[in-house]
């Protein structure tokens, strides 16, 4: 519509005049008549310095007649647009064609943007194409993991499961490299699906002063689609856990309504729940709960029903990886006491479970009782007294035990064991905790999410008496998930008797999250359960000293799981994410088939310090059952950190067994999981990207064009200057606005001379 | 424990003003956090001894008196100025998770008793049963099936940790006034791996010993042998 109006009005396209340079072509006539002019400019300025009407008309109308007689001297020094325009057939030009699996949906007048494609740069018997090829040598390529060659439509297949706008700009600026190219042509939805940024690939065509025109297929806004568009996991889990993830969902056209979102683990169902759709426009974040109970690189599914009239349903499903481990994990409880709440806690994990509560209580002084130990010499001396013992442990409980109780060592450790080793710290209320347990001031407190306040600790033999129920933080959490819905949860939590507490806490720390609070007696709010991260580990402040009672209370059923639930879910979180001695990790869960995927482990002593001498190789078994050896070096940049990059070829699951060795000694293995398989990121935002394509465009010098006004494109890309180019003159006097101008200040000259009655 | 028993028989701890306590009050404490020692009121006033029924045997100089050794020589925080006397169907027992029921030869339960004691045991309480001779076995034996029809009393061994949970006893050939002892126990699900959910002193009186303990009646290494298992069967009852 723009170009339409402004080739009526200036008989030119937009690109020669952004294109081209303004000269002026005067002749000896042109002198003769610019003095001619002046001559009449001044009989104007002479004639209207007095007479009849007021100063104001006067001055109006001289105006008038003096711009009049300046377009005319304007057109009389013949003004040119001079402009490098490409010779017919001399110069190339490059066809880029987006063949990804986007391009089928149906966006475009009811029809694929995969048809709108083929109809126009299918052949170049028709459509754009057609007009291009009247005008340059086209060279057609279509792109989506890489470019290639294309000769033929039945080339197209639309099948590609990514977009990688900058590799396919770069791979065809590389390939007619040499050649005379006046431009390139993008037709693509500009979803660009690469990891790698557009930058890089811009830059190159700047450099070259390559200009890309760009042609945005389908809408910016589908007009009714749900999407499951983010979903965050934990790369791995113990087995059993119960975890609670957060499916952020998005629509258009269904505001308001009930869909269903299952969770399959493998296929099985795990999770199924009601949820209505947010406002279109505002993302919604759900909170959804399942159990992983199979061992094992598990792909979680997400998914969404698909409602009658959605455009596009594969973006109804997200797949998650998670990396299910079957194997204990060893928490150090250290009791203070002998008391009911480590009872009941140790008793809250079962036997055959994958935690271990390894129990360390103090009976006395100097006596203690271990239970849960592997070896006879296990805690025999107590509580560790070197990194290397009490890092084998994954995460530590304190229950009421005095500060006092452990050394200086013991309490730098502690905080060590959190920052450094990236354990999980839980404290338990009870008269010897938190600040009446004398820990103020020090390297606990600094750990510990709460503030410790050693002026403002309960007085000995008082007790508060309070009821518990999540905050709306904690609500979103699995550890105060007691029911099996949401309403059932906050049902129980009503429910619940009261707890004691002996331990004042008044202030949690600035990064902490309160996932608990308790009502005491006064009415007055008090955090319960708070969490933080601390370094590479967490904390946990846990204040009520007998939630036991969740479990014996009169009015709890004897089959109840409320307690049971609470602390197997509080202690996998305490667990979870606690690094190994070779920790891997991938840059992707999955790699395109035929990619390499980059594999990374960190590995450190037993105490956690960072090994830069080790010996370490990644086993890795393909889906074929094919096994290579592939060893991973140090990045000599990043302590402790070994990467190598393992190639794919067969579809499928991939497993790497990391082993490091120092010296000849082993430090640890880790297991790890990857796919090769094509990706579905294709569907997801899979709106045309306007912008994208816009900024592609103008950063190189071309334009963006939408399907509908393309009919100008063979004629603006003979004006982008590359390439073979003849010279161009384009006069401009007897461009329709002059004439339109003149007429129009003729016209108004008389007009006003009508209205203020000088005519 | 020697050392603990003197305190009690030197008079630390001076129970002589304590009377014999009306036991129709009830005494109940209030749940604070502490471990209480909870005994166990059950069925008719039969057998009274010393103007007390069977299951207030020893009370409650045997209760005070036990609570004083657990503080003194244990990290346990007991009440010490309270004690705790409930039925069986009180549902403040649940606030309590060991009990302790004396002369359990003279047990008579109700069905809501019964019901309660199940609940109790179940969710993770302890009971312990003394001060009863060899010939009042069967009649804890009938009222536990009547509590739990499947429970099956085994004898405990010395290598069973309730042994070992703060004392090393050393010996359980031990002879009371009543006779021979003899140690028994029902195990969560029947599973000698699992926890100890009932432990009892066949022909044996725990609660005579810690009662006496300060007069000289009893031999001090007795008395002290007395408070070993029961200090024994509170830790176990809290760590197990």
């Amino acid at each position: 519509m723009f170009d339409a109006l402004f080739r009526f009005f200036f008989a030119l396209s937009p690109v020669v005049f952004s294109q081209g340079e303004f000269r002026f072509a005067a002749s000896t006539g042109s002198y003769v008549a610019a003095g001619a002019v002046a001559v009449a400019a001044a009989l104007t300025l002479y004639a209207y310095r007095s007479g009849h009407g007021r100063t104001l008309q006067r001055v109006t109308l001289a105006g008038i007649r003096l711009a009049i007689l300046t377009i005319i001297l304007v057109c009389l020094f013949r003004p040119l647009l001079v402009v490098k325009a490409a010779v017919p057939q001399q110069n190339f030009l490059g066809v880029l064609i987006d063949d990804s699996r986007s391009m089928q949906i149906a966006d475009v007048n009811g029809k694929p943007r995969a048809a709108y494609v083929k109809d126009e740069f299918g052949a170049n018997t028709r459509g754009v194409l057609k007009a291009l090829s009247d005008r340059f040598t086209v060279r057609t390529f279509r792109f989506s993991n890489a470019p290639s060659r294309t000769t033929q439509e039945s080339d197209l297949t639309f099948s590609g499961s990514q977009s990688r706008l900058g590799a396919a700009l770069s791979g065809v600026r590389q390939e007619l490299a040499g050649l005379p190219v006046a431009g390139l042509v993008m037709i693509s939805d500009g979803a660009d699906t690469a990891d790698a940024a557009l930058g890089e690939a811009i830059l190159g065509l700047k450099a070259e002063s390559l200009p890309v025109f760009t042609i945005g297929v389908g809408q910016e806004t589908l007009s009714k689609d749900i999407q499951v568009g983010r979903v965050v996991t934990p790369k791995t889990a113990l087995k059993g856990t119960t975890l609670m993830v957060d499916v952020v969902l998005s629509q258009s056209g269904y505001d308001g309504q009930q869909v269903t979102l299952d969770v399959e683990d493998e296929g099985t169902l795990v999770s199924t729940q009601q949820v209505t759709l947010p406002n279109a426009g505002t993302p919604a974040t759900i909170p959804v709960r399942f159990t992983v109970n199979e061992a094992g690189p598990r792909v979680l599914r997400f998914k969404v029903t698909p409602q009658p009239g959605e455009l596009v349903t594969d973006n109804n499903a997200r797949e998650a990886l998670i990396d299910v481990r079957d194997r204990k994990e060893k928490v150090l409880y250290f009791e203070g006491e002998p008391r009911f709440e480590y009872k009941f806690i140790r008793r809250a994990i079962p036997d055959n479970d994958n935690l271990i509560v390894t129990g360390l209580v103090r009976t006395a002084d100097n006596k203690y009782l271990r239970q849960g130990v592997d070896t006879p010499d296990e805690l025999v001396a107590a509580f560790p007294k070197t990194r290397e013992e009490l890092f084998a442990y994954r995460s530590l409980i304190i229950g009421s035990l005095e500060a006092a109780a452990l050394t200086g060592d013991q309490l730098r450790m502690i905080n060590e064991f959190v920052d450094r080793r990236g354990g999980g710290l839980l404290m338990l209320g009870g008269p010897r905790a938190f600040a009446e347990g004398g820990y103020a001031g020090t390297p606990l407190s600094d750990v510990l999410p709460v503030v410790l306040d050693r002026s403002k600790v309960m007085q000995k033999g008082t007790v508060m008496r309070l009821t518990v129920k999540p905050t709306r933080a904690g609500a979103a959490t699995a550890v105060t998930q007691l029911g099996a819905n949401e309403a059932a949860s906050a049902e129980r939590w009503n429910t619940l008797p009261g707890v004691t507490a002996v331990n004042r806490v008044d202030e949690v720390k600035p990064g902490a999250t309160v996932l608990l609070t308790g009502t005491d007696e006064t009415r007055a709010e008090r955090p319960m359960l708070i969490f933080q991260r601390y370094g590479r580990g967490k904390s946990f402040a846990f204040l009520p000293q007998d939630s036991w009672v969740w479990q014996m209370h009169a009015s709890i059923p004897v089959d109840d799981m409320t307690h049971e639930n609470f602390w197997r879910q509080l202690l996998r979180w305490l667990v979870e994410g606690v690094p190994d001695q070779v920790e891997p990790t991938l840059t992707t869960e999955r790699v395109e088939p035929g990619e390499a995927a980059t594999l990374t482990a960190n590995v450190v002593d037993p105490a956690f310090v960072e090994l830069n001498d080790a010996s370490v190789t990644a086993t890795v078994t393909g889906p074929d059952g094919a096994v290579a050896d592939v060893p991973m070096s140090w990045d000599g940049e990043h302590p402790g950190q070994y990467t190598a990059t393992i190639p794919t070829k067969a579809l499928g699951w991939y497993e790497a067994k990391i082993d490091a060795t120092r010296a000849g000694k082993p430090v640890g293995s880790a297991v790890t999981h990857f796919r090769a398989a094509p990706g579905d990121a294709e569907f997801f935002d899979a709106t045309m990207h306007a912008a994208t394509l816009r900024r592609i465009a103008e950063d190189t010098g071309g334009r963006f064009y939408r399907p509908s006004d393309t009919a100008t494109l063979a004629d603006d890309l003979r004006y982008t200057g590359r390439g073979v180019t003849t010279v161009e003159e384009h006069e401009l006097w007897h461009m329709p606005i002059v004439l339109m101008l003149l007429v129009g200040l003729l016209c108004g000259e008389w007009g006003y001379r009508r209205v203020v009655g000088l005519a | 424990m020697a050392v603990a028993a003197a305190i009690v028989a030197g008079g630390l701890l001076d129970l002589s003003a304590v009377a014999l306590a009306n036991v129709d009050d009830d005494p109940k404490a209030e749940y604070d956090g502490r471990f209480s020692f909870l005994r166990v009121r059950v069925g008719q006033p039969l057998g009274m001894y010393r103007r007390l029924p069977p299951w207030a045997h020893d009370f409650p100089r045997a209760d005070f008196h036990f609570m004083k050794i657990l503080e003194e020589i244990t990290f346990v925080k007991p009440m010490i100025d309270q004690g705790n006397i409930m039925t069986l169907d009180d549902p403040d027992l649940a606030m309590f998770p060991i009990a302790y029921l004396s002369e359990p030869g003279f047990w008579t339960m109700t069905e809501a008793e019964a019901a309660g004691l199940r609940n109790y045991l179940k969710k993770g309480g302890f009971i312990i049963f003394d001060d009863f001779r060899t010939f009042h076995n069967q009649n804890l034996f009938d009222q536990m099936q009547h509590v739990m029809p499947d429970a099956v009393w085994q004898p405990l061994d010395l290598s069973h940790p309730i042994f070992h949970s703060f004392f090393e006893i050393k010996t359980l050939d031990v002879d009371s006034y009543y006779g021979h002892a003899q140690w028994l126990g029902i195990f969560e699900d029947n599973d000698p791996q699992k926890r100890l959910i009932a432990v009892a002193n066949s022909n044996h009186d725990l609660g005579e010993y810690w009662e006496f303990s300060d007069t000289g009646y009893m031999p001090v290494d007795l008395s002290n042998d007395a408070y070993k298992f029961g200090v024994n069967y509170v830790v176990y009852g809290m760590t197990h």
